[in-house]
């Protein structure tokens, strides 16, 4: 009887064992230093324990008798944030595109897309508010300040929105454009433009709902606005006025909201799209 | 098929060498090409994906910079022009068609075709009877004011082609007008292409590894990595 020899399995090296050193250690480095954060802060404990309590008692001091003769002052007020959040909008939004385009990969050269993306990343790391406290001294403390520190603010992440959306675009068009003999700012014109226009449009009605947020966080500097009304009447404890403000302040910022997402859905997937996958 | 003794050629390749990269990872493109074009020609290009077809193309083209050789498109030298001169002649001499059709979404067919004309500041009205023109030669007339999404790809590239003959162009370059089509309409957009050599008498530069399609043209060039190996006639 012969032997059948089975063919010799070729011995599979084994894939390397994944190193956990780095990941160990970045754990025991982020554990140790919110631990210390932790540390000294001095937090007080004890007084979590209230803290339900607290919450409980406050809100029924806001929300149990509500003076609603303030209602028709917060939606003055509420006006006035919103009109801040729109000029700074605007603003923000336009000139956002302006240096946006440039810095798009294929549309402006390297010379000029780093140094506008590093202004755009400079502007990101400063917050509204501070950019306020900034240029309240040349503007003093009324809404246009908070308008023009809303659309500072905006462009730095504004701009970066732009950018990429541009640079999203197929290139297939772009160089269709080229190749008919357009310039570079025919190209952008008639190859990047039109596909990329609905998108932009949506992200400026998103620019819009953004700032009404900020724009009442921006009124606790005094620069006017709902924010502004709120930090005087918590000042004052006038706490029956405070939930008015903030039924008015939660309301109008869901209808907003509502609105401008309902209109950035028409513009972004068609007059007939509806919302079926719920992440709108 | 086309008159083949007519004396100026309308494209004139010489020693054209393209390499990307550059040390160990350079990859030669293009190697010692060389090749005319009379007018009134279809010239097919046809080698394997990588073989240079494109790089070819988009160097007659002025879409991509020379290197090495020299190009004559119409008369003019192509490595000796500026960018605003490959923008002229991309303008006024050269039509191109692609594979991806690359037309604008949300524009209509109509204004697609009319990008070209709007570059060159064709006023509005000759602009439309133009465009008019060009969908009824490419038989998409009751399509003027789709978009391209609601066309099929065979009409797609119809559009792109019309697009390209916008400005009366002496060369049309086409780089795999049918790959993504099906094989019917394939046939059928070359046979548009033939057609417009007939009837306008232009000239048309084609790549294509279809070898079905490469029976409608005048001449073949055989390109193989990045070298002109023959060099035949229908």
């Amino acid at each position: 009887m012969s032997a059948v020899l089975a063919p010799a399995r070729p011995r599979v090296a084994a894939p390397p064992r994944p190193r956990r050193l780095a990941v160990r250690t970045a754990q025991l480095v982020t554990g140790a230093v919110v631990l210390a954060a932790l540390w000294h802060v001095h937090l007080d404990w004890t007084g979590l324990r209230e803290l339900p309590g607290d919450v409980v008692h406050y809100l029924r001091l806001m929300f149990a008798h509500p003076d609603w003769s303030k209602l028709p002052y917060a939606l003055q007020q509420t006006w006035v944030s919103v009109q801040m959040a729109w000029l700074g909008a605007l603003l923000g939004v336009v000139v956002s595109t302006v240096l946006g385009i440039p810095a798009a990969q294929g549309v402006g050269p390297l010379w000029l897309r780093l140094p506008l993306r590093a202004v755009f990343a400079v502007i990101r790391a400063v917050p509204e508010v501070i950019i306020a406290i900034v240029i309240l001294t040349v503007t003093g403390l009324t809404p246009f300040t908070g308008a023009l520190a809303l659309a500072i603010g905006g462009i730095g992440t504004h701009a970066k929105w732009t950018y990429e959306t541009i640079e999203a675009v197929p290139g297939g068009t772009a160089e269709a454009v080229r190749a008919a003999g357009g310039t570079l700012l025919e190209t952008a014109r008639w190859g990047l433009w039109p596909e990329a226009a609905p998108e932009l449009l949506s992200l400026a009605l998103y620019r819009f709902e953004l700032n009404v947020r900020t724009s009442a966080i921006l009124g606790l500097i005094g620069v006017g606005g709902v924010g502004d009304l709120l930090t005087g009447y918590t000042q004052y404890r006038q706490w029956d006025a405070v939930g008015v403000l903030i039924v008015v302040v939660v309301v109008v910022t869901m209808a907003i909201d509502a609105v401008s997402g309902a209109l950035r859905r028409r513009i972004t997937k068609g007059a007939r799209a509806r919302v079926v996958d719920g992440t709108e | 098929m086309a008159a083949t003794t007519i004396t100026e050629p309308i494209v004139q390749v010489t020693g054209l060498r393209r390499v990307y990269g550059s040390g160990d990872a350079a990859v030669r493109a293009l190697d010692g090409v060389s090749f005319e074009v009379s007018p009134g020609e279809l010239v097919a290009v046809v080698g394997r994906s990588g073989s240079g077809k494109t790089t070819l193309l988009n160097l007659v083209g002025g879409l991509d910079a020379l290197q090495e050789g020299t190009i004559t498109v119409a008369g003019r030298d192509v490595g000796g022009l500026d960018e605003a001169g490959l923008d002229a002649l991309r303008r006024d001499v050269v039509g191109f068609v692609f594979q991806s059709f690359g037309l604008v979404p949300t524009l209509s067919a109509s204004e697609n075709v009319g990008i070209p004309l709007r570059l060159r500041g064709v006023p509005v009205e000759e602009r439309e009877e133009r465009v008019a023109l060009l969908l009824e030669l490419v038989g998409l007339s009751g399509h003027a004011a789709q978009r391209p999404g609601e066309m099929s790809g065979g009409q797609q590239q119809r559009v792109a082609i019309a697009r390209a003959l916008a400005s009366s162009p002496r060369l049309l370059i086409a780089d795999e007008p049918t790959g993504q089509l099906d094989s019917e309409t394939g046939l059928a957009v070359m046979a548009l292409l033939r057609g417009i050599v007939e009837a306008e008498g232009m000239t048309i530069l084609v790549a294509t590894h279809d070898p079905t399609l490469v029976a409608l043209a005048d001449r073949v060039l055989h390109l193989q990595d990045g070298q002109l190996t023959q060099h035949v006639a229908s």
